[in-house]
């Protein structure tokens, strides 16, 4: 049966796709790279991963104010995820998700970073405020 | 349910043009994503403008177009018109120094594209300020003032030292909310989310900058997820320029945006009033051994020769500036190394006065304003060896700028021992 993880569903509409968990966040700027679409933070274990087209999970933002500006501009560059899923809100992401208008669910009953692993398929219902596992990665 | 007042709802109606409309459109969707139920006014900003890199994906010559594009996040081609009247609005950092780009190695195209860019946000209202540190020269806010601002230390100094209402939201909310003069409520303009759920006893050296810098990037790296600190304990008492540096690191290792102090921020007369009934998440004790911890992650480790020394992040104020000037007079800049200052127009016109920029000039370095080696092309420090610094910001954000084929080591120091190795052109680990 599939796992389902309970949030609030803060930008609407519904997107599967493979996630990218990020449990450390990730910088926007001097992180992300908007040109690739890549990590670029040195210290980070998820350093060199492609963000585009992934299902992101992550606990929060981090770092400078111009953590949405990178998003965005990536995103511009043909970067762009699928879904986001945020354990706890904060003002860098809420803006990066207007801005970006994708599924999104945010304020997760149960750490969604530690729940959910790279690779998995992931369904995110934005109108529902549920992350759904459909498969776990390698199965 | 969000509620809107009239003027609200006819600025949403595009009553006050396209430009208004679509800020506060924008402004409205941000409140329904994190739940809010009105608006407030608000009445100051800086924002991000000018021509940075990140900007170039959007591949426009035209800044309206870019504008519309990457500042108010639509396909439409909606022409700059005018930022809000009640809201005070000036530039933060742009991509190049004011007056000069040849010593920083930039092209004059990238120059004359920033000028051109920061003409046109100066004629919708947007002052030109150059500062990342705009407290340092007027743009102070009142405790309980609604602002907005594009720098992350800022957000974290307006909450923490003068009891604003602030925050980090990012470049692109702060364009929406600066054009329509409205931000949603929420975040830390409700006091219910302004306690402290961390506690750090500082138990280590507290008596210089260079010392709240590093305990600044501690608190940062131990503080849990959307964390906010209270710190208490024995410390040596900091002054605003001590301040500066320490949110600065510590909104670098975290997304802190509010940080008590006991004693020293108006919300934190005592522990119990920064805390409120908000449920403890963490205590630490700052040792001097987490000191150390911290400076080894930040500076590169050994000794070697350098070529690029850089102090001034955040950006110095006139007090950074006399204290180097007068630590830099009659010594000499290696051949080979280049040393620059950094801080914002008007304290380098002040220096200038003081006497303070012929200093560091008679002893071969740059004071330079409205910038930094952070936000600049990194063509400006491709062919960097070396590099040296004085601010945990800079060291940590320039070793994911930096080519990592290259291993460019960061040496990281106080002003004083920066300056010992621009003078001697070698950098000597501290033991």
């Amino acid at each position: 049966m599939a796992e389902i993880i309970k949030g609030r569903g803060a930008y609407e509409g519904v997107m599967e796709g493979e996630a990218l968990v990020l449990p450390e966040s990730v910088q926007g700027w001097a992180g992300l790279d908007e040109k690739t679409g890549k990590i670029i933070e040195e210290a980070n274990s998820k350093c060199g991963a492609y963000v585009g087209g992934k299902i992101i999970i992550l606990p929060g933002a981090k770092g400078s104010n111009g953590w949405a500006s990178h998003w965005n501009s990536a995103a511009e560059a043909g970067h762009k995820p699928l879904a986001w899923v945020i354990e706890r809100l904060d003002s860098r992401c809420a803006a990066y998700i207007v801005e970006l208008g994708i599924p999104t669910v945010v304020e997760t009953e149960t750490e969604a970073c530690k729940v959910i692993r790279d690779g998995d398929l992931v369904r995110v219902d934005g109108d529902k405020g549920l992350v759904t596992i459909l498969k776990r990665a390698g199965e | 349910m969000l509620k809107l007042t009239e003027y609200e709802r006819e600025m949403l109606e595009g009553k006050y043009g396209r430009f208004k409309q679509v800020a506060l459109q924008n402004v409205v969707k941000y409140a329904k994503v994190v739940d809010a139920e009105e608006l407030v006014e608000v009445t100051k900003s800086t924002l991000y403008f000018g021509a940075h890199s990140y900007l170039e994906t959007c591949k426009s010559d035209d800044y309206d177009k870019i504008f519309a594009k990457m500042y108010l996040c639509t396909d439409e081609d909606v022409k700059i018109g005018k930022f809000a009247d009640n809201c005070y609005c000036q530039t933060c950092v742009a991509p190049c120094d004011q007056y000069d780009y040849e010593f920083n190695h930039l092209p004059k195209e990238l120059f004359e594209r920033n000028k051109r860019y920061l003409k046109r946000t100066l004629e919708a209202g947007c002052a030109l300020a150059g500062s990342c540190t705009p407290y340092l020269n007027g743009w102070v806010p009142l405790y309980g003032e609604y602002v907005v601002t594009s720098e992350s230390s800022n957000v974290t100094m307006s909450n923490s030292a003068f009891g604003a209402r602030c925050n980090a939201d990012g470049e692109e909310a702060i364009t929406w909310i600066s054009i329509c003069g409205r931000a949603p409520k929420w975040g830390y303009y409700l006091p219910e989310n302004r306690y402290a759920d961390a506690v750090f006893h500082v138990d280590c050296k507290s008596e210089t900058r260079f010392d709240w810098d590093i305990i600044g990037y501690t608190v940062g790296r131990l503080l849990p997820n959307h964390g906010v600190p209270v710190l208490d304990g024995n410390f040596h008492r900091p002054t605003l320029t001590m301040l500066k540096q320490c949110f600065t690191a510590m909104a670098t290792t975290s997304a802190c945006e509010m940080c008590h102090i006991v004693g020293v921020t108006p919300e934190a007369r005592t522990i119990e009033e920064a805390r409120g009934n908000k449920e403890l998440r963490a205590e630490y004790t700052i040792t001097q051994a987490d000191y150390e911890e911290s400076y080894r992650q930040i500076c590169s480790a050994g000794s070697g020769p350098v070529d690029y020394v850089v102090l001034g992040c955040p950006h110095y104020s006139l007090e950074d500036v006399q204290q180097a000037a007068l630590y830099i007079k009659g010594k000499k800049v290696a051949p080979g190394v280049e040393f620059s200052i950094w801080t914002d127009m008007s304290t380098r016109e002040m220096a200038k006065e003081s006497g303070y920029l012929d200093m560091i000039e008679e002893a071969g370095g740059r004071l330079m304003s409205s910038s930094c080696p952070l936000v600049m092309d990194p063509i400006a420090f491709a062919h960097v060896n070396a590099l040296v610094t004085d601010a945990g910001k800079q060291a940590h954000y320039m070793h994911s700028s930096m080519d990592p084929a290259r291993h460019v080591p960061i040496y990281y120091g106080s002003l004083e021992k920066c300056i010992d190795t621009a003078c001697s052109g070698y950098w000597e680990e501290e033991n």
